[in-house]
Order: C-alpha cells, then sequence, then structure tokens
C-alpha cells in the first residue's frame, strides 16, 4: 500500500516515450500524471488500458497497472476491468483512428453505458505510427498522404456530438499546449461518476506540421458546462473543432447498478447447463 | 519583457511554492528532451539538455534550501500564478523538432530562462510584501547569471547546419 504523498514525477515509469520530439502526447502524459499525483491516487488503484497507436503507447509510460490491448478494443478491455474490479479507477487511453475507426463502435456502447471510465482520446487527425495516412476526424480535403492525394472526401467523424447522441454524461475538449487547462479537466473527467469523455487536441508534428496553428486557433467554448443535452449540441453545433473546455457533465446512475443478482450462480449453470 | 506573472504573490511560502515547482519541473523538462533527443539519435542537442538539466538540479538544490523549515502551500497544477502554460523556464514540447540544432536548442533554453528571470523581477516589482520582494530579487539575480551563461554559450556556438546531411529517411517519404 502507498503511504507516501506521490509527485507527478513518481507516476512516470521511467520507460522513455519515443514519440517523436514536438509531439502533443508528452503534454498529454504530464497533464495524467499531475493529475493522479493532485488526486493522491496510490498507483495500484489506477488501470491504465489503451489499443494501438502511437498515443496507445501510454500504459508503458505510465506506472500504475496497464494493459496495451489490441487495436480498437481497448474500451471492451477497460469495461471489464472496472465490472471485475470497481474500485479501480481505470483510465483509457488512445488515438482518433484507434478510437474513432475501428474502436468507433465499441465507444458508442461506452458512452451509453455510462460505465465509470475515463476515456483519453489523444486527436491529431492523422495515423501517426503507420506514416500519416488520414484518420476519421481528418478534414475531407486534407491531401498531404500518398494514400489520399485528393484527400478523402468524406465528412469527418465529429467526436463530441457523436458522444452526445451516444449518452455520454461528461465531455470537455483539452488542448496538449494548455497543460494546465488539460490538467484540471482531467481531474474533473477522473472524478465524474460515469463515462467522461475528455477530447484532447494533441499536435502530430511530424505528419501534421499545419497544426501548430492549434496554438494560436484553439478558445474557449463560448459557454458551459451545460447539463442540457440540447444546450451542449447547440453550442457543438457552433464548434469550429478547436473549442476548449467542458461541454457537458450530468449526473445519471452508473452501470453497472448495484442490485442484488437474481439468483446464484448455480441456479444460472442449471438453467444453462441442464 | 513579457508579462509573466498572473496576479500577486503574497507571502514567502507561496513564492517558494513557485519558484521550486518552476525549477523542479523545468530540470525535469530538459531530463525529458535530452532522453527523447537520445532516442531520435540527436546526439549533441541531447548532451546539451543533458547539460541544463543538471544546471536545473542545482537551481532545485538552491531553493530547497531556501524552502527548509517552511510549509509549502499545497496548490493545484493549474493555479500557478504564471501566465505561460507550463512553468516559465520549461520549455514547450510542442517547440522540439528531432533535427533541432544546437543553436536552435540554445535559443530555446535562453528563451525559457528570461522568462524565468522575467517571472521573478515581476514578483519582486508587484509583491506587497516586502520580504518576498527582497527574496525575488535575490532569484532575480541569481537568474540573470543563468541568462548570461546561456547568452555567452550562445556567442561562442559555431553554426554547423550546412554540414548536417538532414534525415535521409524524411517521414513524410511516400511508403
Amino acid at each position: 500500500m502507498t503511504t507516501v504523498a506521490l509527485k507527478a514525477k513518481d507516476y512516470k515509469s521511467g520507460v522513455k516515450p519515443i514519440w517523436c520530439p514536438g509531439c502533443g502526447h508528452f503534454a498529454v502524459f504530464a497533464a495524467i500524471t499531475r493529475a493522479l499525483a493532485y488526486l493522491e491516487l496510490p498507483k495500484e488503484r489506477v488501470a491504465m488500458i489503451s489499443g494501438i497507436g502511437c498515443s496507445s503507447r501510454l500504459p508503458a509510460y505510465v506506472d500504475s497497472y496497464g494493459f496495451h490491448g489490441l487495436h480498437g478494443r481497448a474500451l471492451p478491455l477497460a469495461t471489464g476491468l472496472k465490472v471485475a474490479r470497481p474500485e479501480l479507477n481505470v483510465l483509457v487511453a488512445g488515438g482518433d483512428g484507434d478510437g474513432f475507426s475501428i474502436g468507433g463502435n465499441h465507444f458508442l456502447h461506452a458512452c451509453r453505458r455510462n460505465i465509470d471510465l475515463t476515456y483519453i482520446v489523444m486527436d491529431n487527425r492523422v495515423y501517426g505510427m503507420t506514416k500519416g495516412q488520414a484518420s476519421p476526424t481528418t478534414a475531407p480535403d486534407w491531401a498531404k498522404s500518398k494514400m489520399t492525394p485528393h484527400g478523402t472526401g468524406v465528412r469527418r467523424f465529429q467526436p463530441a456530438a457523436i458522444a452526445l447522441s451516444a449518452g455520454a454524461t461528461f465531455i470537455a475538449r483539452g488542448y496538449s499546449g494548455d497543460p494546465k487547462g488539460l490538467t484540471h479537466m482531467l481531474v474533473e473527467a477522473i472524478t465524474h461518476p460515469g463515462f467522461s469523455f475528455l477530447h484532447v487536441l494533441s499536435p502530430c508534428i511530424t505528419f501534421r506540421p499545419d497544426q501548430r496553428s492549434w496554438k494560436t486557433g484553439v478558445h474557449a467554448f463560448a459557454e458551459g458546462p451545460f447539463e442540457e443535452p440540447v444546450e451542449a449540441a447547440r453550442e457543438i453545433h457552433a464548434d469550429d473543432g478547436l473549442g476548449l473546455g467542458v461541454l457537458y457533465a450530468e449526473k445519471l446512475p452508473v452501470w453497472p447498478p448495484h442490485i442484488k443478482p437474481s439468483g446464484s450462480l448455480a441456479e444460472v449453470e442449471r438453467e444453462f447447463l441442464t | 519583457m513579457n508579462d509573466m506573472l498572473a496576479g500577486e504573490i503574497s507571502s514567502v511560502a507561496e513564492f517558494l511554492a513557485h519558484a521550486l515547482e518552476m525549477e523542479v519541473e523545468s530540470a525535469e523538462r530538459y531530463r525529458e528532451l535530452a532522453d527523447n533527443m537520445e532516442v531520435h539519435n540527436n546526439p549533441q542537442v541531447a548532451t546539451l539538455f543533458r547539460r541544463l538539466a543538471v544546471e536545473g538540479d542545482a537551481h532545485v538544490e538552491q531553493v530547497t534550501r531556501r524552502c527548509a523549515s517552511i510549509e509549502l502551500p499545497n496548490i493545484a497544477p493549474w493555479a500557478f500564478k504564471w501566465t505561460s502554460p507550463d512553468g516559465p523556464e520549461s520549455p514547450a514540447m510542442e517547440d522540439l523538432h528531432y533535427l533541432m540544432s544546437r543553436r536552435q536548442a540554445l535559443e530555446l533554453a535562453l528563451h525559457n530562462e528570461v522568462r524565468g528571470l522575467a517571472f521573478y523581477i515581476q514578483v519582486a516589482d508587484r509583491s506587497l510584501d516586502a520580504e518576498v520582494r527582497q527574496l525575488a530579487g535575490e532569484m532575480a539575480r541569481e537568474e540573470h547569471a543563468h541568462v548570461a551563461m546561456l547568452e555567452n554559450l550562445l556567442r561562442r556556438e559555431v553554426d554547423n547546419e550546412l554540414a548536417s546531411p538532414g534525415d535521409l529517411d524524411p517521414p513524410n517519404m511516400p511508403e
């Protein structure tokens, strides 16, 4: 059992990140460790779960329990863990490709179930690990990849709008270039009872050097946080994709409900095995 | 000089909490940057950042000595009274590039050291507490010496960017 107050650096495993110098993920990693230290969470009460991608390397870098899972499958893994070990603070990390493309279906249902998870998506609007292809959040006219020389021509996935319509009870957007604000949002997300979705703009300066302009483009949401989905939807509709802040926070019953089982394991076995 | 101070620092304990956070974060950041540059095969810049981390450790020791027997307030990470996203002396991660030269790295370090100096000067100018003003003034003078050291290193730096082969396998090459 941990007894000494931990500092942010104590939550770093010592494994050296291999992200490109300048990558936004460094600041997200630092903000996570600061939030954990601020909340004084013992390492043995934290689990970091991920899928595949640059951002999904986080479980190796955070000194807590961790599982670097399959591509797009971080949320079902985390769901199973939270149901089996409800006392753990389960943080889920991934990127826009992992979370919104191959893992898109899991994203919808994690939002809908309102499981007590904190889902941090580091969105750089590109598949960086595989050398720069368009992701679900890439603009349709982004033509820098040889795979899509004329752009994808496909409308962008709207993470906040989809999280809201799927039933997420906490939705926020942060920016890696605003580590103070991001740390504050992480603390709110981790302490929110239920599914919290933290969408983080995290530039990939290697394959999307244009994202350096985010520094001057980001701005606070005009209003929020809202408790009414309709009001949050109105703000999302007016959003240019660079608004920051907690957009929506509502307290609803968390899944799974704390009810007694309707039968014993032996009874269930009899029903199915005899 | 940029405005680095948001609000006023009103006690020695509050000031030292800020100074300690700023120096610890800066030393740790340079160590991380050195590690990162090593991973990406830029040994010249990695060595420089490693040296700056060691210098940073010395600053941390100085501030820690001043903190002896003073109970520091627990300040939330987002409540520190500097205007910069991170501590004034910490280089922003997004300002790095794996092909950066020693000169660019020194310019980055100098930029941040000047911000740290500005923070101490502005605390010394604006605090209503005489003891805080005096302590911040002392630390500004120390910081001045660090700025001078970096300026000197920058003056002596020989440009060798033209001799650099760059990256023979750049990230945006077609697959």
